[in-house]
């Protein structure tokens, strides 16, 4: 059998299982793919075979494909920013509707819930967080990780705070710490709030109805194509409400014409409202 | 081989670890100001020090220093910086990709994913140079640089404040270079 190419593999895919990666940036792609044929041994026949007999398999193949890095208070700048000028405007609003889109294990899901809290904003806060991913989703709604290797983001957290809140609850307020079995818990009333779904941002419509003040896309938009980029961008300005506020990771930015439908402040981009009275 | 005018170079890459940021500083600040081509460098940094290092490389360079955003292209006589957490891939269309996925040999920035994609988007067309650091990472990636017959520099160990990045990339190629860092400013220079 001649065998196929990487293309041919993720337009096989996409047709036998729900994910379709084709839109994904070709290199990064092809990177990931080359990693999991190093990793398993199999070549691209080989995977595709397995992953159209095995369920599975096709989930395994899709947390390999994806990346999930994320940390709590992931670019202490940009939370500082949420803290100090985006939540004090929403205030005065009944509920605060907040999307993780890509919100891998969690982390920056209790990041902002524990800044709400120190802002007395936590009963506003309405949290929906999605992942393609089944098994980072299921850690996200746990909320628990390994201490060890998360412990760093303690000293992240007390520097944050010593910024914007001096005299704010301290870490352990937040989390269940368990040194001898390497665990950390996020409380169950940090648990209890945002509700997590399954949810792939390509190939999905939108699973809710309602607008948001803020979504959060980290480092997701790094993989996509240019084309698919701007797809999804489109689908966030819709779902924002006017000034809300779509954050993305430190070094990555809007392309294409959606690019002049926000106001960019480092990482933070408002939905500029009037943009189609100068659009044209 | 300075006469071999007709070789035209799409990048300079260059990584680093322990150490290297005085060699950096050193070649940037006394690099032409003229410099024609795109300087691309991964250094490995402290992850939560987040500010430091490209503003103290911004106030010695004669060129400028951009730490890139994903999709950026990469111009001559500029200066680009692997972000902090960031992988930084150089695509065949010249331009940056980053990628936040895992650490390899325990860093992020890696040397090894930026020079070994480096290598297959340039090949003969490109130089590499390693330099001091404090573990191997870089190493396969300088000999896939070496594999591909791009032009290959390895910082003299001599010169070297920790000598473990240099020595794993000499075990396995023979660079075309061993140089000191004022050798490789003037190399550089010469180009």
């Amino acid at each position: 059998m001649i065998n196929i190419t990487h293309k041919e593999f993720l337009q096989e895919l996409s047709k036998q299982t729900p994910y379709d990666f084709c839109d994904y940036s070709d290199n990064s792609i092809q990177r990931r793919i080359h990693r999991i044929i190093q990793e398993s041994g199999l070549n691209l026949n080989e995977l595709l075979a397995k992953a159209t007999a095995d369920a599975d398999f096709v989930e395994r193949l899709v947390n390999d494909i994806t990346v999930n890095t994320t940390e709590l208070f992931r670019n202490q700048d940009v939370w500082e920013y949420l803290y100090t000028n985006v939540m004090p405007k929403l205030k005065s609003k009944k509920n605060i509707n907040v999307w993780h889109a890509g919100c891998s294990t969690g982390q920056e899901v209790y990041s902002n819930l524990i800044l709400l809290n120190e802002l007395d904003m936590l009963d506003k806060a309405n949290v929906v967080a999605s992942d393609i991913n089944n098994w980072v989703v299921k850690t996200a709604k746990d909320g628990e990780y390994p201490f060890r290797f998360n412990a760093q983001y303690i000293d992240t957290y007390n520097q944050l705070m010593s910024k914007i809140k001096p005299n704010a609850n301290p870490f352990e307020y937040y989390f269940d710490i368990d040194k001898e079995s390497d665990k950390m818990k996020a409380k169950n009333f940090l648990t209890d709030i945002p509700k997590f779904v399954k949810h792939d941002l390509v190939a999905e419509e939108m699973p809710f109805y309602q607008k948001f003040d803020i979504i959060f896309c980290r480092n997701v938009l790094i993989y996509f194509n240019p084309e698919l980029q701007v797809k999804i961008v489109r689908k966030f300005f819709d779902k924002l409400y006017d000034n809300g506020v779509l954050i993305l990771g430190s070094h990555e930015g809007l392309h294409g014409f959606v690019k002049t439908h926000f106001v960019k402040n480092g990482m933070v981009y408002t939905k500029n409202k009037t943009f189609h009275l100068t659009y044209k | 081989m300075q006469q071999n005018t007709a070789v035209k170079y799409k990048a300079i890459v260059m990584g680093g670890s322990a150490g290297s940021f005085s060699v950096v500083s050193k070649i940037l600040s006394n690099i032409n100001p003229d410099f024609k081509y795109p300087i691309v460098i991964c250094m490995h940094r402290l992850k939560h020090i987040r500010s430091g290092l490209v503003e103290g490389l911004r106030l010695k360079s004669n060129l400028p220093v951009i730490e890139p955003f994903d999709k950026e292209n990469i111009e001559g006589g500029k200066v680009y910086l692997a972000p902090s957490n960031y992988h930084m891939f150089i695509e065949i269309d010249a331009t940056i990709s980053l990628s936040t996925e895992e650490v390899y040999n325990h860093s992020r920035p890696s040397i090894d994913h930026t020079f070994m994609s480096a290598a297959t988007s340039f090949r003969e067309k490109m130089v590499g140079i390693i330099l001091t650091g404090a573990n191997k990472d870089g190493a396969m990636g300088m000999r896939e640089v070496h594999v591909r017959n791009g032009y290959t520099i390895i910082q003299d160990p001599a010169t070297c404040d920790v000598q473990t990045m240099p020595n794993a990339s000499l075990q396995l190629f023979k660079p075309n270079k061993l140089l000191s860092p004022q050798g490789i400013t003037d190399f550089l220079n010469s180009l």
